[in-house]
């Protein structure tokens, strides 16, 4: 794969994401860990990680994936793939009264974001297969689980004490 | 008015470490938008992140474009966006670059039980935030459960079953506003 191929590739993904980073999980991991192999598990989820413990928008996380791919120049030409959209903006502000009352985006966004619950579920569960070694890598994913869904902790208090979890148990072993 | 590419960078790069995704990055600029330098209007900026969503990619990349644009010339919208990336840009590239060293240390064996399993379960967090108000008996929850199912026993690609779901939206959800992704917005609340 070429350093363009990998920018229009994340272009097209961020485009029919609108730009969400989760939605594009399912995408990038059948087109670079399933498709490709140019990734593995878990450097997408390092990826992913990374664009949640940082500040800034989620998506940037592309970033790491580009520059795993091709360096700093993969770095820069994702990033510089899922900003160039927002130029569209331009001609919009002359434009938004009309558009803002489009019913077919909203629904378009709205049936998108519902399948993409399910497609990046069942994603979930692919890269568990690969990811998910052994028993200690389930218990800490339950524990960061009830952790920040059942106790809805802060999510890096979650990850450090998931992953804490796993260092003191595989210790103990 | 016109701002100087200094005070635009400055501004905006500010801005990118906010914290929570694009609403953090929202909720700084608002201050040194509204509170602080009295630039735009609460109404307007608002009017700008509406349009945001609309725009196929990040909302904040559109409202950074659409403020560097007004502030700035097309020069502008390089640099507010430029400076917006920046914080979260640099410090991903620095974890990437360590994670090579990672690979080459003994410490890369403890990934597997301790930084992967938790960052899967971000991963369903996030899912189930964007779905938070479909888990009931529903059309969505209908559309999600069939996207789940062909996912796993079927070779459909994501790109096709997710546009499929657009698709089908536009006639089942017609009139929907778009929902700000809560997945992305909460980062790291």
């Amino acid at each position: 794969m070429s350093l363009l191929s990998l920018a229009l590739l994340i272009g097209a993904f961020n485009l029919m994401t609108f730009g969400s980073g989760t939605i594009m999980i399912p995408m990038l991991q059948a087109q670079f860990v399933d498709g490709a192999h140019v990734l593995t598990a878990d450097q997408l989820l390092y990826a992913f990680t990374l664009g949640r413990v940082t500040p800034g928008q989620a998506n940037v996380y592309v970033a790491s994936i580009g520059y795993m791919l091709y360096g700093m120049p993969g770095a820069m030409a994702s990033v510089l793939a899922i900003s160039l959209p927002g130029y569209l903006m331009i001609p919009l502000v002359k434009g938004y009264e009309r558009l803002r009352h489009t019913a077919w985006i909203g629904g378009f966004t709205r049936g998108l974001t519902v399948a993409s619950v399910g497609v990046v579920l069942a994603s979930v569960v692919q890269i568990s297969r690969d990811a998910l070694t052994g028993p200690l890598a389930w218990l800490v994913l339950a524990a960061t689980l009830v952790m920040t869904q059942v106790l809805r902790w802060n999510l890096l208090v979650a990850i450090g004490i998931g992953g804490g979890l796993g260092l003191v148990l595989n210790a103990l072993r | 008015m016109r701002l100087t590419q200094r005070e635009l960078f400055a501004i905006f790069f500010r801005a990118g470490w906010g914290f929570g995704g694009g609403l953090g990055v929202l909720a700084l600029l608002e201050d040194e938008l509204i509170t602080r330098r009295g630039l735009v209007t609460r109404d307007e900026l608002r009017t700008l992140h509406g349009m945001g969503r609309i725009v196929p990619s990040g909302t904040m990349t559109g409202v950074a474009v659409a403020c560097g644009y007004r502030f700035g010339g097309l020069a502008g919208t390089v640099v507010a966006l430029t400076a917006m990336v920046l914080p979260a840009f640099t410090l991903i590239v620095a974890l990437t670059i360590g994670y090579d060293y990672l690979r080459a240390s003994p410490l890369f064996g403890l990934l597997p039980f301790t930084l992967l399993p938790a960052a899967i379960a971000i991963i369903v967090r996030a899912a189930l935030r964007l779905g938070q108000d479909i888990f009931r008996p529903s059309r969505e929850l209908a559309v999600a459960a069939a996207a789940f199912a062909l996912t796993l026993l079927t070779g459909f690609s994501p790109v096709v079953l997710l546009l499929a779901g657009g698709l089908l939206g536009t006639f089942l959800f017609k009139g929907s506003p778009r929902a700000e992704d809560p997945g992305d917005a909460e980062a790291n609340t």
